[in-house]
Order: structure tokens, then sequence, then C-alpha cells
């Protein structure tokens, strides 16, 4: 019998314009069938994107927002969302809405937003840190 | 343990570029060793005198002379993609080493790393 793993994931490429979400979500869920343990979800970049509480898309489609985020929370996993690319890309909790005077905050439970320092404990944490990019573009 | 991030397009068109270099800076504000690999058409980050307002973007050339300050003092490029895109040592930022291969790069690190 193997030894169990943990793992982080990194997710750069956003719903509904790469496979990548929905390949990690594939992924995530492998890896606590099989036993392993996830530390941390890291969003980065455009992957951001998949902790929008605002995605409304057709019913007939999959919500990855809210399949990921219904995953995280059954599990106690931890979302982080990579504060830099969030702010860029107009994805913002209640605190960095009071700290930039925006008009509303759209940041997904249980995802929070934190530095890339997330990243780096990852890296030194888990076992293995695995990437889900999008294509080139 | 050494990283290596591999930047292999161009800079101004795609963002995540700049997104690796963010990673590889916050790699090393947290003292891991980190080389930057340019190769392909990424190598052109490496030109000196980018004219980036033109477009109304920040210079990545800026970007990247910082890199040493920050800790990041390798950075490598392909020799051939350096041929390709006419890129002579006076055309570069200084202190780039050239490999002949990216394999070779890759080989010499423990983790390779892609922003996406």
């Amino acid at each position: 019998m193997s030894a169990s793993l943990s793992y982080s994931l990194v997710i750069t490429a956003a719903p509904w314009a790469s496979q990548a979400p929905q390949s990690a979500l594939a992924l995530a869920q492998a890896i606590i069938q099989g036993g392993h343990r996830i530390d941390r979800v890291f969003l980065y970049g455009d992957g951001v994107h998949l902790a929008s509480s605002l995605a409304t898309p057709p019913s007939d489609e999959t919500h990855w927002p809210v399949e990921w985020s219904r995953f995280l929370a059954e599990h106690d996993i931890a979302g982080i969302v990579c504060i830099a690319s969030a702010l860029r890309r107009g994805i913002v909790n209640g605190t960095e809405q009071t700290r930039y005077h925006l008009e509303a905050s759209n940041l997904r439970a249980p995802f929070e937003i934190a530095g890339l320092g997330e990243w780096v404990e990852s890296r030194l944490q888990s076992d293995r840190v695995l990437y889900f990019h999008g294509g080139q573009s | 343990m050494t990283t290596l991030m591999i930047i292999d397009q161009a800079p101004y068109g795609s963002w995540s570029g700049r997104e690796a270099l963010d990673m590889a800076l916050s790699l090393s504000a947290f003292d891991q060793s980190v080389a930057l690999l340019f190769t392909g058409s990424g190598v052109n980050w490496l030109r000196r005198g980018q004219a980036s307002d033109a477009i109304g973007q920040k210079s990545v050339e800026k970007n990247l002379s910082a890199a040493p300050l920050f800790g990041i003092e390798t950075l490598l490029a392909t020799r051939k993609d350096c041929e390709r895109y006419s890129l002579t040592e006076t055309d570069r930022l200084p202190g780039v080493t050239l490999v002949d291969t990216a394999a070779e790069a890759i080989a010499d690190h423990d983790h390779v790393l892609f922003a996406g």
C-alpha cells in the first residue's frame, strides 16, 4: 500500500476560457478518494475568476465556482486567491472593497485573498504541487 | 532546492510573463533560490531600450534590471533564440548567460515552473 501524500494545486486559467479548473477539480476529487490530502488550492493569474460569486452561467452548464467552493468547504481545504492577480481582475473581498473604496465585493466563500507567500509555503509544505494552466495564448 | 522559471512568450502581448516574474521575485523574497530562463520569443524580454511608453505599458526591462537586487542572480537565455531575434550581446541586458538548449538549463535545477 502506498503512503499518503499531501498536495497543493495551482490554477492559472479561468473557467469557461480553459478546462484547467475542471481538470483540477477532477484530480482533487481523485486525490481525496485515494486517501491523500490537499493542503491548499491557489488561484493565480486568470485562475482568480474561479472565485467570483457573480459568475452566472446558463442553468444547463456546470457552475465551476459553485462546484469548487462546495468541494473546498466539504473537505475543509484552504482556497487561496492571489491578491495582486485578484485586484487587477476585479475579484474583491470586503476588506479590499473598503480599502479601495469599491462599489461591491464578490469573493465567493470559502475562498480567501492572500499573497504569493501562501504559494511559496505550499512548495515547502506539500509533497506535490501541481499546476493547471490554460493553453498558450 | 533550486527553481527555474521559464518565460517563453514575448513581453507585452500576454500578462503571463509578468506574473511569472512576480512568482520568481516572491520565491526570492522568501530566500528560495530561483533562476530565470528566457527562451523562444521570450528572449525579447532581455532587449535593451524597450520603448514601452508608446503602447502605454510599463517596461519589463525595468523590472528585470531590478531582479538581481531582489536576489535573482541568474538570467539564462537560449543561444539560438537570441540569434533568431538578432539579440546580440550589445542588444541584451547585462548579466545574461547563454545556454545551448533549454534542456541543459532544466537539468541544472530541481524544480521547473511556467506561469501559464
